[in-house]
């Protein structure tokens, strides 16, 4: 799909912005790799230029992102880090035996894994979704292609 | 029976020299030496991360300690896998889009000061280097098991091998052989607990509910490898051969009493079987009554098992963040949602693996549970498959076992040897390939030497300790300056050098011995459970009283670490900037 500038005699072509004709008119060349940057992206721009909105905009995003990330450690941290606990208050819960084998045993030998494995799937799920819909809160256009 | 041994070893060794000198054609630059040019897909790559996390400890030391001192030791298993969690949970994607190549890159990028960035490459060397130290040992003792040689044959055998390799292939190199050896541990320890659990279920219905004293399923004879004092829990006959409590026998019965014998080396005592497992004074195992219990239970931490548990479980989870040899692997993705995914099958890996040491150390302490008396904890695992499977097929799985264990040693080593190689000449001298060589001879050399100095400790303990100065120097450093904007350069170093220093003093004085008792004991021989969040504290303090030194281009920094590729690429490529400019920038310098 790629047939990058075949007898492109535009000027300026790969610089959007640099050789404008005329001011209020903006020359458009059509070329497979530049089809993104050529839309204007105002959020992208307040982004890049740490704009007061800009800053407004990544803080809610990263702050976002670290609510799901600390809600998963503490769901992880409170499913494994209660066992000593429990055990401690509740001395009878170490001497339990499911079918012969003790309950430490089966806990902290196989039953901790898939917890994390769960929760990790879970937050990279939203993680992504969470970028998604920042992606395509910043730049609506970005929901077209593969996004 | 060492042949088949010596040859698996021997096969290990020189296919990973092989993998690694096909790196040289290819690595060319000082880029790629790094970070392997940061081609490599997510499942490829997350296998390497795993062969290189998963080190002397994982393999013998967890399933050994666990025979001697309890389940409670499985924590440490669950910690490094949990350990993986955490960093995906909190580090993984923006410090893949950050695109440093080391932590002390990192710390300069995000924080621009140059004292910084000799604290964190200090930190980087007494990190590598006591992680380096088990694996030393891990290759003195398996070499010591295998052929009887000296401890300091495997300790250097290794020394050289890997300072090599590395000096010759760099890490493009070792990114195959890392992936490989992930595969070769996982059936180094998958196919013998399979095996002899397979084998047991044919002798007997094993007891795993070991609340009582361990005792002999059948008939056995233990041999002394060294001068061993040791109790029974009861009385029992037995048939003696060598020196006993200051008396030599020739294959007399003697009737021992259920109190303390001291067992010349040679010495081979023969129990019938329901006869009482003797417990050994000097490998400090724990009562039989308290072998299922949650709580670690040694001897340092005999008081207080509730705090060492919680010592372990902070400095494990947290701690594999601040890993430096860990962090650089990172930098192989692609983008940073290839880091997650890369993460995820980590925890995938590890979970699979840690699966097996945990069936080993049961079947070692219900059917063997002499093993724990006549041999040192880390080598256990070593001897467990002959012991259990006599003839040809025990002595295969022996040779895939050791085979596997200097795997292990190979890939954390050689991992470990690339970052602090890699610090040395990229941080504190001059860069280049040449000088990164010579910096990778020269700090293989003194943790070879350094090694002999500490095998008394255990393996599990030794890289408990790495991952507990990690977690309260660069964890929080990592942490803070991903998610906090007003995090300064004088908060991070203050915080690194108040948490990693008492964390490393707490440590050092626990191997000197200064307190053997009581909460003493318990609080520097753990002390992860008071210098992390001690760490975290001074960081985000000392940060706040200093708001005027934020660094100016804090906005932009931010911005790199936590757009998502989709909006960076445009951001970047509208700026004018050549696409990937962002990933590739490396801190001011």
């Amino acid at each position: 799909m790629t047939a990058p500038d075949l007898g492109d005699p535009a000027p300026g072509a790969g610089d959007p912005g640099a050789g404008d004709p005329a001011p209020g008119r903006q020359r458009v060349v059509w070329r497979p790799d530049q089809v993104l940057v050529q839309h204007d992206i105002p959020g992208l721009s307040d982004l890049r230029d740490d704009t007061t909105a800009g800053r407004l905009l990544l803080k809610s995003f990263v702050r976002a992102q670290l609510g799901l990330s600390l809600m998963c450690l503490t769901f992880a941290l409170t499913v494994t880090a209660s066992f000593p606990v429990i055990a401690a208050m509740v001395p009878s819960v170490s001497r339990i035996t499911v079918g012969g084998v003790p309950l430490t045993l089966i806990v902290l030998g196989f039953a901790f894994y898939p917890v994390f494995l769960a929760v990790g799937w879970f937050y990279n799920r939203h993680a992504r979704q969470l970028e998604v819909r920042f992606t395509s809160l910043v730049d609506p256009a970005s929901r077209r292609p593969d996004a | 029976m060492p042949d088949a041994a010596v040859g698996a070893i021997a096969f290990v060794t020189l296919l990973t020299i092989m993998v690694g000198a096909r790196g040289i054609r290819v690595a060319r630059t000082p880029d790629d030496f790094m970070v392997a040019a940061r081609q490599v897909p997510p499942a490829l790559n997350a296998a390497a991360i795993s062969g290189e996390y998963l080190s002397a400890a994982s393999f013998l030391g967890i399933a050994g300690l666990v025979v001697v001192q309890g389940l409670g030791a499985l924590w440490y298993s669950v910690g490094y896998t949990a350990g993986y969690l955490v960093l995906l949970l909190l580090v993984a994607a923006p410090l893949r889009r950050f695109g440093a190549y080391t932590i002390p890159d990192f710390a300069v990028g995000r924080l621009g000061s140059r004292g910084l960035r000799q604290t964190a490459t200090a930190l980087v060397l007494v990190i590598g280097w006591f992680y380096l130290l088990p694996q030393m040992k891990g290759a003195g003792i398996t070499l010591q098991w295998v052929l009887g040689t000296p401890y300091w044959v495997g300790a250097a055998t290794l020394g050289v091998v890997v300072s090599c390799n590395i000096a010759m292939g760099g890490m493009k190199g070792v990114t195959f052989v890392q992936c490989f050896q992930y595969w070769l541990k996982l059936c180094a320890i998958g196919i013998p607990a399979l095996v002899l659990l397979i084998a047991a279920g044919h002798h007997s219905s094993p007891n795993l509910t070991p609340d009582r004293a361990a005792v002999f399923t059948r008939a056995t004879v233990v041999t002394m490898t060294q001068a061993t004092s040791f109790t029974l829990p009861h009385a029992a006959a037995t048939t003696v051969t060598g020196l006993l409590d200051q008396r030599t026998y020739r294959d007399q019965g003697v009737r021992l009493c259920a109190c303390r014998h001291v067992a010349g080396a040679g010495t081979r005592i023969g129990f019938a079987a329901g006869a009482p497992v003797p417990v050994s004074l000097a490998m400090e195992p724990s009562s039989g009554d308290s072998w299922d219990s949650p709580f670690l239970t040694s001897a340092t931490s005999g008081a207080h098992p509730l705090a060492a548990t919680y010592g372990v479980i902070i400095a494990t989870f947290f701690g594999a963040i601040g890993l430096p040899h860990i962090l650089v692997r990172f930098y192989t993705n692609p983008d940073g949602e290839a880091a997650r995914r890369t993460t995820l099958i980590v925890v995938l890996l590890l979970s699979s693996f840690y699966l097996f040491p945990t069936v080993l150390a049961v079947l070692a302490r219900t059917q063997a549970p002499q093993l724990y008396l006549s041999s040192d904890s880390d080598s256990i695992v070593l001897a467990l498959p002959t012991v259990l499977l006599g003839g040809l097929p025990g002595e295969l799985l022996a040779a895939l076992v050791a085979a596997g264990a200097f795997a292990a040693f190979l890939s954390t080593s050689s991992g470990l040897l690339v970052s602090v190689a890699g610090a040395l000449s990229h941080d504190l001298l001059k860069r280049g390939v040449t000088t990164f060589r010579w910096c990778a001879i020269t700090a293989g050399a003194i943790a070879t030497i350094a090694a002999l100095l500490i095998d008394r400790f255990s393996l599990a303990l030794l890289v408990g300790w790495a991952f507990a100065i990690a977690a309260s120097s660069f964890c929080p450093l990592m942490v803070l300056g991903i998610w906090w904007r007003r995090l300064t350069r004088i908060g991070a170093m203050a915080g690194i050098v108040i948490g990693g220093g008492s964390c490393l003093a707490a440590i050092v004085s626990t191997m000197l011995g200064v307190s053997a008792s009581g909460w003493g004991a318990v609080l520097t021989s753990q002390p992860a459970s008071w210098t992390v969040p001690l760490a975290f504290g001074v960081m985000i303090v000392v940060s706040l009283l200093t708001q005027r030194t934020v660094p100016a281009n804090v906005g932009q920094v931010m911005l790199r670490m936590h757009l998502p590729e989709a909006l960076s690429r445009q951001a970047y490529r509208a700026a004018g900037q050549a696409p990937g400019a962002a990933g590739r920038s490396r801190g001011q310098r």
